[in-house]
């Protein structure tokens, strides 16, 4: 049994997407708990791929590739899991605020925290304070992600933070934002809980933020 | 159904014309007819008297046309080396690129003290070391002149060990005298197993070097008449300073330098036709300021981008200069010559590109230096790799697949082609806060970093017990030989 969960950590740190998906089934179909396949099998790899990502041994598109592989074992997993346990999973509200197309950075980060382990809902690119506001009430995410590519579009994070203190609910989520002109700095001057330089920190930050 | 494609795989660099190579080689075969050159070797005289070459002035040879281009006809235009580790790496052929040090630089900046001290055999030894492990360096040279031994007569068979003992990649190698060249030849066969298999797959390229204007001393013709007789390759590579040994106009230079060369071609036909022939040449400009031998002027890239051009004409391979540099440290001037001059000696497609490492115009040895020119070979190569066209590379069933506002990360073509790319070892390209993070340490301490863990973790194959005692008998044996 624990060769088999060895064996799916190792596909999916290898990021062979059908093999982890056929690894996956068959743990289930030999009777194995499902939070044991999750902990013990993919959450394992997938701490593997960010050590190895740390230390520069793995890269960008490998790390996604296995992302991939641990979304595809989710959706096998996931009904077998109790609500309990599926609600062990933090949701994290990915977006980049109002009058910024750019979104790559955000999608990798959100893509890695996937990986990590995280349900991430992510709600596109230009999205005004309020529908933002509307987002964080309808999903309850423990973590706000908001991305800025631009100094002409940072302001609205700020905005988009005071919205959320209007409408009562700031102190319901942690704000994470990252993008390329954002600093510590501006982190706090808006208030924000946390800055992310990028997108593997920002899984280590979210991390932090959900257990601590 | 495509028709009528070509494709360019590469990037293609030419400085010079067919008709300016053609007036270049005329202009030289000009000076060999009428002021000739001048060899200090009683041996090579006698070769020259018994052919078709005019000797007047005691020593002053001149050669008619037919005898030249006879002469250019019998090299082979194919060599290929083999190290120690029994690998054909270096395909000399044209068109194909290897990079590698300089050798016999007097001073080096202590790792320790950074004092600036003479060379020793550990230095060589280190060189080594560093060359060995470094992916994108193929061949070595001495980089420093190993100083600490009894003799300066016999200090090249040392070097040689100090080379072999921690590389096993190919070598050029320099040498005191003939003698000097026959020992280091004796310890190669050794290695290679007799001078048969050494000629099938040599171990090094022996640098040779005429003095300019058109001089050619003792110790220089030994050594081409020794590699003629053994049919080793050699270079004969001119080191002309424009305006103070050849003619300040480029041109001129090179004609002089060709000149310079094709006598060492005629003179080894003489002895043995059929020797692996290098041409060569650090064809620069003298400072007119500080009377320097440049190792960073642009002319220098030009002149011998150009002289690649005529070695390939020639059908002749060719020793080229790269990754050098006058400055006097590892600093921002460092690095701009470092990569001008390799990327323009590889653009031009010279066979053997020397001098990486040299600091201080050829004075001063660099293991850093090293480390940092391997970057910077990596990415002058990727540059090489030229772009290829072919439908999965044109991607637009990709592009439309991905669509509009798409993106590109998570899809199987990234993950096939992403690792085509050139990857930095030391550059650093992280954001600010992570830079900060991880100690600010800027281009020259990372540097040093990697050349310390290089030093301290790269464990180059051992020399083969017996083979080293061989070796060793061979340096005794001319140590006793110096001493009476």
């Amino acid at each position: 049994m624990a060769d088999k969960l060895e064996q799916l950590s190792e596909k999916l740190v290898a990021g062979q997407i059908e093999d982890v998906q056929r690894l996956t089934k068959e743990s289930l179909d030999e009777g194995m708990a499902a939070d044991d396949v999750l902990q013990k099998g993919l959450f394992a790899g997938m701490d593997v791929v960010a050590q190895r990502f740390k230390n520069c041994e793995m890269f960008i598109p490998e790390v996604l590739r296995s992302a991939k592989a641990m979304q595809g074992a989710m959706d096998t997993l996931r009904p077998e899991l109790t609500q309990a346990e599926a609600d062990k999973a933090a949701t994290v509200v990915m977006v980049t605020v109002e009058g910024d197309l750019h979104d790559i950075g955000k999608n990798l980060a959100g893509m890695m925290m996937e990986g990590s382990g995280f349900k991430v809902i992510n709600m596109g690119i230009d999205k005004k304070p309020q529908e933002i506001v509307d987002a964080v009430k309808e999903h309850k995410p423990q973590i706000l992600g908001m991305s800025a590519l631009l100094t002409t579009t940072m302001p609205k994070m700020g905005e988009t933070i005071n919205a959320l203190k209007e409408a009562g609910i700031r102190d319901q989520v942690k704000i994470m934002i990252g993008g390329a002109p954002v600093t510590e700095d501006f982190c706090d001057e808006i208030g924000a809980d946390c800055y992310a330089p990028n997108a593997a920190i920002g899984v280590e930050k979210a991390n932090a933020l959900v257990s601590g | 159904m495509k028709i009528n494609q070509s494709i360019q795989t590469t990037p293609n660099f030419q400085v010079l014309s067919e008709d300016q190579i053609e007036r270049i080689y005329f202009s030289a075969l000009d000076v060999i007819e009428t002021t000739g050159a001048r060899f200090y070797h009683e041996e090579a005289l006698e070769l020259f008297k018994n052919s078709d070459a005019v000797i007047t002035d005691e020593n002053l040879v001149r050669v008619p046309t037919s005898l030249v281009e006879r002469a250019l006809q019998s090299h082979p235009n194919k060599i290929t080396l083999m190290g120690r580790n029994g690998k054909r790496t270096v395909k000399l052929q044209k068109d194909e690129v290897a990079f590698g040090t300089g050798s016999d630089l007097p001073f080096t900046y202590d790792r320790e003290t950074g004092e600036r001290r003479r060379t020793c055999y550990q230095d060589v030894a280190n060189a080594g070391k560093v060359i060995d492990h470094s992916e994108n360096l193929d061949f070595m040279m001495s980089h420093g002149i190993v100083q600490d031994v009894p003799n300066p007569q016999t200090y090249d068979r040392h070097q040689f060990k100090a080379m072999v003992e921690n590389c096993t990649k190919p070598f050029v190698i320099t040498s005191v005298d003939g003698e000097g060249l026959q020992d280091q030849h004796k310890m190669a066969c050794i290695i290679r197993g007799g001078e048969e298999e050494f000629k099938l797959n040599p171990m090094f390229v022996v640098y040779i070097e005429p003095i300019s204007p058109l001089m050619n001393d003792r110790s220089a013709v030994e050594k081409l008449l020794y590699c003629a007789e053994h049919g080793i390759p050699c270079m004969y590579t001119p080191c002309p300073s424009s305006g103070a040994t050849a003619p300040a106009s480029l041109a001129g230079m090179l004609v002089q330098s060709l000149a310079e060369t094709m006598m060492a071609s005629v003179l080894t036909y003489l002895k043995n036709p059929g020797m692996p022939l290098i041409m060569g040449g650090v064809t620069t400009v003298l400072d007119m300021l500080t009377t320097t031998y440049s190792y960073g002027s642009p002319e220098l890239s030009l002149a011998s981008a150009a002289n690649t051009d005529i070695s390939k004409w020639l059908g002749l391979l060719m020793f080229s200069t790269g990754g050098c540099t006058d400055s006097k440290s590892l600093d921002e001037q460092a690095a701009i010559e470092a990569s001008t001059s390799l990327y323009y000696a590889f653009l031009s497609g010279a066979n053997l590109i020397h001098d990486v490492g040299y600091l201080d115009s050829g004075v001063n040895a660099s293991l850093d230096s090293l480390v940092m020119c391997n970057e910077i070979i990596g990415m002058v190569k990727q540059i090489g790799k030229g772009i290829c066209t072919e439908d999965d590379y044109l991607a637009w069933q990709l592009i439309d697949e991905v669509g509009p506002g798409g993106e590109y990360l998570t899809h199987d073509h990234t993950f096939q082609h992403w690792n085509e790319w050139f990857m930095p070892k030391l550059q650093d390209r992280s954001d600010y806060d992570t830079w900060v993070r991880e100690g600010q340490k800027t281009m020259d301490i990372r540097i040093k970093e990697e050349t310390n863990r290089i030093l301290e973790e790269h464990k180059p194959e051992p020399l083969d017990d017996k083979v080293l005692e061989q070796i060793n008998q061979v340096i005794d044996d001319a140590e006793k030989r110096h001493s009476k």
